[in-house]
């Protein structure tokens, strides 16, 4: 019985770098086989409806653009866990400023007794700009997509 | 006062910042709110075929997608000269109503419910909907989720696509609804109702049967008397998504009522140096400062304003709230309605009139039989060339705009979101709550700060239409600064 798993992309795929998550999602969608049992999509949302999206899956990797509020090195990826981003700064899509936290989320939505994945992978790239309107990541970014993409993909296997 | 210097926000882009200001004395001298602005996004537009629009405004937001996706899809209508059937406005109505439910029902719980349910000066870390699900118990916070999740199957259902709809077209909509899926919606409907006046209990209980929270939402602190502005139908009863718009003055009386297309003769924008958000205001009363009253163009475009602008709700429960709410809250009668309430914190309140009226609007639409018309196209043959469309989104009248050349490719684009209608009131308030609460010697706590929080809170700004989705939590760091400009405290607020 295979693990039913989530790709999700996370960012606005026309705010520069913040559509990366989405870009990298789009890579992975590709490289599946046609007959994947794995799910792939992309939303540009945070806090509840993002924990929504993940219900009844039993894992989920995400993909997120990051930025660190002191230093940033753009193209630079990290590997977290749930309880990473409850340590450390959250991802730009795993919060909502409208109702809660991605941690605060699925907490709730454990508590609810909501069928939620055990295993939940993030993929944090840090990234340049988020505030231009633009269809294309920078440079550094855009350098990091592959390799961001055969992680998800060592992941999966 | 010492020159005032704010350095644009880098590093913490998407947060809100509010200065404070202190005199000599130890008063508040003034404040500031600071809400960054996302660039280039006309640019972006322009060129690109104007039939995209629906589906690339609905990414601008994280929040509200399915307002930006109306909008959008209004503006085409008038862009391509086409009007839909009455069907397709049913449908897009019942969509839009769903959504309202959902958002709502997520403001009250997540956002501004835990200052009630949980107290003003309960640890940030407790207030949001994990602790109200604490205080209140697992089963409402189930029917919290559930009335999200079975409102959301509606949008993706009807909207093509979940979170991001993709349905919209010029004068048409391109999903029909099956009679199958009319059965599933026809119950999905009576829980939103029955979720809409349990939660309307909820309000009662808590907060209306505390004097403290009571007092808390009349007091002066909290109160502005503006310009409301709210869409309204031929009746002048609240509607979501169509009619004219309507702006009442701080009495109450009709100011004007004009069609959305019409809106740069009644509305423009000023721009304050230390602002990088415009503020829009009525330009037929004119600028005169960040102030109350009638002689003041600020108006303010919220759940409680489009109560004011309204002469009421068009479904029957929801105007039995209606009323509630004004005789409960000390309004007479003028000419047959009700004088405006000017106590911002009413807002929650009335945000929960607002759910009630959604869920029965979506229901007599769900039973409506004109519902499951397989006919959901309108063929566009008309040139295009400039069209407006005009929605109340859940934060305030939004607006889109959209000219273009003989071939429908974008040549202008213009936004006016709900939240920066709000830009003006959102800023007295804060300010006024800042006044009020630090005078001199007054020692700075967490739970004065989200006092003052809740001044900005009850707007639900969303700053993601603006902005984009926060890298932090709820926003607000609040910095004090005495006359000399030096910082005496520095706190950020975690919400959620």
């Amino acid at each position: 019985m295979h693990k039913k798993t989530l790709v999700l992309g996370l960012g606005n795929p026309i705010l520069t770098d913040d559509g990366v998550g989405v870009l990298v999602a789009e890579n992975v969608r590709t490289r599946l086989p046609k007959d994947t049992h794995i799910d792939v999509t992309e939303v540009s949302v945070g806090g509840l409806t993002l924990m929504e999206t993940m219900i009844g899956y039993d894992r989920v990797i995400l993909i997120d653009a990051f930025q660190h509020l002191e230093e940033n090195s753009p193209g630079v990826v990290h590997r977290m866990s749930l309880e990473d981003l409850r340590s450390i700064s959250p991802t730009q899509h795993s919060v909502s400023p409208h109702d809660a936290s991605l941690v605060t989320a699925m907490e709730t939505g454990q508590r609810m007794g909501l069928p939620l994945p055990d295993e939940v992978t993030i993929f944090a790239i840090e990234v340049e700009n988020v505030m231009d309107f633009s269809d294309q990541p920078t440079p550094a970014v855009a350098a990091v997509i592959p390799e961001v993409t055969e992680a998800v993909l060592a992941e999966l296997n | 006062m010492n020159r005032i210097t704010i350095d644009p926000i880098t590093r913490l882009e998407g947060h809100g910042k509010i200065e404070i200001f202190l005199n000599e004395e130890g008063d508040v001298e003034n404040t500031y709110l600071q809400i960054p602005e996302l660039r280039g996004f006309e640019q972006f537009c322009v060129g690109r075929p104007a039939e995209e629009m629906p589906r690339i405004t609905n990414r601008i937001c994280g929040v509200c997608p399915e307002a930006h996706h109306m909008a959008g899809t209004k503006a085409l209508d008038a862009l391509f000269h086409v009007e839909p059937s009455s069907a397709v406005k049913k449908v897009r109505e019942m969509f839009y109503n769903a959504f309202y439910v959902t958002d709502h029902t997520t403001h009250f719980y997540a956002l501004g419910g835990p200052d009630f349910v949980l107290g003003p000066d309960a640890p940030a870390a407790e207030r949001n909907i994990l602790g109200v699900v604490h205080k209140v118990g697992v089963e409402i916070g189930k029917e919290v989720i559930d009335t999200r999740m079975r409102n959301h199957h509606v949008i993706k259902v009807v909207g093509g696509r979940g979170v991001h709809p993709v349905a919209g077209m010029p004068g048409g909509w391109s999903k029909a609804i099956t009679e199958e899926e009319r059965d599933e919606f026809v119950e999905i409907c009576k829980k939103n109702v029955d979720f809409a006046l349990f939660s309307l209990q909820v309000f009662d209980d808590i907060v209306l049967a505390n004097q403290d929270y009571v007092d808390l939402i009349l007091a002066d602190t909290f109160t502005h008397r503006t310009y409301y502005m709210g869409t309204v139908d031929e009746n002048n009863l609240i509607n979501f998504y169509d009619g004219m718009i309507r702006v009442v003055d701080p009495e109450g009386a009709e100011f004007v009522k004009y069609e959305a297309k019409d809106y740069a003769e009644h509305i423009t924008e000023r721009v304050e140096p230390w602002s990088y958000l415009k503020f829009p205001y009525l330009k037929n009363v004119g600028w005169n400062g960040f102030t109350d009253g009638k002689e003041s163009g600020v108006y303010c475009a919220t759940p409680l304003s489009r109560l004011n602008a309204s002469d009421g709700m068009a479904t029957p429960k929801a105007q039995e709230a209606y009323e509630k709410f004004y005789e409960t809250l000390g309004s007479k009668k003028v000419n047959g309605r009700y004088q405006p309430v000017h106590q911002r914190l009413a807002t929650h309140w009335a945000r929960l009139v607002e759910l009630l009226y959604a869920a029965e609007r979506m229901q007599e639409l769900v039973n409506d039989p004109e519902i499951t018309d397989p006919d959901m196209r309108m063929i566009v043959t008309n040139t295009p060339d400039e069209g407006v469309g005009c929605v109340e989104a859940p934060r305030g009248t939004l607006t889109h705009h959209y000219s273009t050349d003989e071939n429908g490719i974008l040549t202008k684009v213009n936004l006016i979101v709900g939240t920066t209608n709000n830009n003006a009131p959102i800023t007295m308030s804060v300010k006024k709550a800042a006044k009020t609460l630090i005078t001199k010697g007054t020692v700075v706590s967490e739970g004065l700060l989200n006092r003052i929080e809740m001044a900005f809170r009850n707007y639900d700004p969303c700053m993601s239409c603006a902005t984009h989705s926060l890298p932090g939590q709820m926003p607000l760091e609040v910095v004090i600064r005495d006359v000399e400009g030096n910082e005496v405290e520095r706190l950020s607020q975690f919400t959620n």
